[in-house]
């Protein structure tokens, strides 16, 4: 009889666990389905066409976007991770009274609803740029770096730490005991140690600029556009099928980023929680 | 010769002081300002409350109202279903499935948050497939774009797997034979979910709340896909007074008060869960005091 009912409710875990991912995915089948919609609505099926996808290479506007955003993408992994990588040693080798009041300030930048980042960016970088006259505070491109870099510092820098905390402070400590001075032990033990833990980072700061819309929405400058926001302002100009198919192709660029992720950190001996500890963002 | 610790950290200290926390500052002075004539954004030459006042006005009131009912009933219900899922993974999936299922969950949180949204749209557009077929089987067409509980579905879906990775890994945490020893104790199986694996998970269940209430409270994504105007949410409204209404002072007020309800919100949520279990904490006091 227990026995019975503990393989009842071990059936209803299981449908639930099903069935919410079916739900998960749900949209994310329909966008992937609607790109090859040959109507000229995105709600509406037609029938099937690999047009959409020619919007990429034909419509300029939406061939601007997507370079932008690979632009902002990879400059801003580069500014996340770099500054990440080296709060992270900071974090992890040096901890102190600094250290609290630095990490208080990431968990700051990472709760802070987008919005409020938003909105007070913008009129920040309208201040730097015209009333202190700073003009590379004006330039498109070096507006969405620096919003989209925000979050992704914090991400690196716990990733960074984690790793190398999880590390013996020896292997410096004997490189120190061995005489090399501290610029050589930074560039050859430290290093090689985190690099695992940026290389992740950077390429979760590339995707999370990919994917950012609230900040860019309003830091963006016209004449640079990043991919999400000229959807979002698609929403109001009517979705067409175009839009779902560069989305497919985004998703597949971010999804094979996050690949990589978990392929560098399952190489460098983290078990698969902490991967997904770390791809949740810390 | 050992230099400070945090030099380091000086660059990433510098960046986040210029771009975040200053930034944030600067809209705390706007909010106490107001603007001037038809052209000005703000102006801070007479300092005042008065925005805050504006803020809570009835017709700003109420999208207020609506986003803490979506805010609470969001993060109950992501708790809710995501629950028994975290708990499926983690005690009755065989471990070398985990790691897929972990990846699976990522999916969709590492998808264009917009994108996965407009995906809601069109499963839920009166032109849509599901639309279509409840036409089919005799019902009307789907009236569900554009309303609040299009909205809650949307926010559901979004931060669920924000829910459902904290809780992964606290029930993770719990060792099965925890389980097992109070069942051999003679606990049945709800007393020891209730009185074992659900307060081990606690510190899961409290980051999973946090991580989906903050971000959903302040969300403008989905209520701009979704709600329409049945459905504004705050974030909405900090949008357009900065990019329409072009009066930064009351936007900035609103964005002020929307932190402040978030955090007086999650303040409230930890008193009450306090004075909820503080009866099974004294009880389980006792019961050592005899042993």
């Amino acid at each position: 009889m227990g026995t019975r009912r503990r393989a009842a409710s071990d059936v209803a875990l299981t449908v639930w666990g099903v069935v919410v991912f079916a739900f998960l995915f749900a949209p994310i089948i329909v966008v992937v389905i609607s790109s090859f919609n040959s109507g000229r609505l995105l709600v509406a099926w037609q029938g099937f066409s690999l047009e959409p996808f020619a919007a990429l290479v034909s419509k300029p506007a939406i061939r601007d976007s997507v370079i932008v955003s690979l632009q902002t993408g990879a400059i801003s992994a580069v500014v996340a991770s770099l500054l990440g990588m080296l709060a992270g040693i900071a974090l992890a080798r040096r901890p102190g009274r600094w250290a609290a009041w630095f990490i208080g300030l990431l968990l700051l930048v990472s709760v802070t609803p987008e919005i409020v980042d938003a909105v007070a960016l913008l009129p920040w970088l309208v201040f730097l740029g015209q009333d202190l006259g700073m003009p590379v505070f004006s330039d498109g491109i070096v507006r969405l770096v620096i919003g989209h870099s925000l979050f992704s510092t914090a991400v690196v820098s716990y990733i960074v730490r984690a790793r190398l905390i999880g590390l013996d402070a020896r292997l410096e400590e004997a490189s120190a005991d061995l005489y090399a001075p501290p610029a050589r032990t930074f560039l050859r033990i430290t290093l090689p140690l985190v690099a695992p833990a940026v290389l992740a980072g950077a390429l979760l700061s590339f995707t999370l600029s990919l994917d950012n819309t609230v900040i860019a929405a309003f830091v963006q400058v016209s004449g640079s556009t990043p991919w999400p926001v000229y959807v979002l302002s698609a929403l109001r100009s009517g979705l067409r099928p175009e839009i779902a198919a560069v989305s497919t192709i985004m998703l597949i660029l971010s999804l094979g980023a996050l690949a990589v992720v978990w392929l560098v950190l399952r190489r460098s001996g983290d078990a698969s929680n902490q991967i997904a500890r770390t791809l949740a963002g810390g | 010769m050992r230099r400070p610790g945090w030099l380091l950290a000086v660059p990433a200290w510098v960046w986040l002081l210029v771009f975040f926390v200053a930034p944030v500052l600067q809209v705390l002075w706007f909010s106490f300002g107001y603007k001037p004539g038809i052209f000005g954004t703000h102006a801070n030459d007479v300092l005042s409350f008065d925005r805050y006042a504006e803020a809570v006005t009835p017709t700003f009131f109420a999208t207020f109202q609506n986003t803490l009912w979506v805010g609470i009933a969001g993060t109950l219900l992501c708790l809710v279903i995501a629950l028994p899922v975290a708990y499926w993974m983690a005690a009755k999936v065989p471990a070398r499935h985990r790691g897929v299922l972990l990846a699976l969950v990522l999916v969709p949180y590492w998808t264009n948050f917009l994108i996965r949204t407009i995906g809601w749209q069109i499963i839920l557009s009166p032109e849509g497939a599901l639309s279509h077929l409840g036409q089919a089987l005799g019902f009307g067409p789907l009236d569900l774009l554009y309303t609040r509980p299009a909205v809650l579905l949307g926010v559901v879906y979004n931060y669920l797997p924000l829910m459902i990775l904290p809780l992964y890994v606290a029930f993770d945490r719990v060792d099965p034979a925890l389980r097992e020893a109070s069942k051999d104790l003679g606990a049945d199986r709800l007393r020891t979910l209730f009185g074992v694996t659900l307060p081990l998970a606690q510190p899961g269940i409290i980051a999973g709340i946090v991580l989906v209430f903050i971000p959903l409270m302040g969300d403008y994504i989905t209520p701009t896909v979704l709600g329409g105007a049945r459905g504004m949410m705050v974030g909405q409204l900090v949008a357009s007074q900065f990019q329409t209404a072009q009066n930064w002072a009351l936007g900035a007020a609103m964005a002020v008060l929307l932190i402040l309800v978030i955090a007086a919100t999650l303040g409230i949520a930890a008193l009450l869960a306090w004075l909820v279990t503080l009866p099974f904490r004294a009880r389980r006091r006792l019961r050592l005091g005899e042993a």
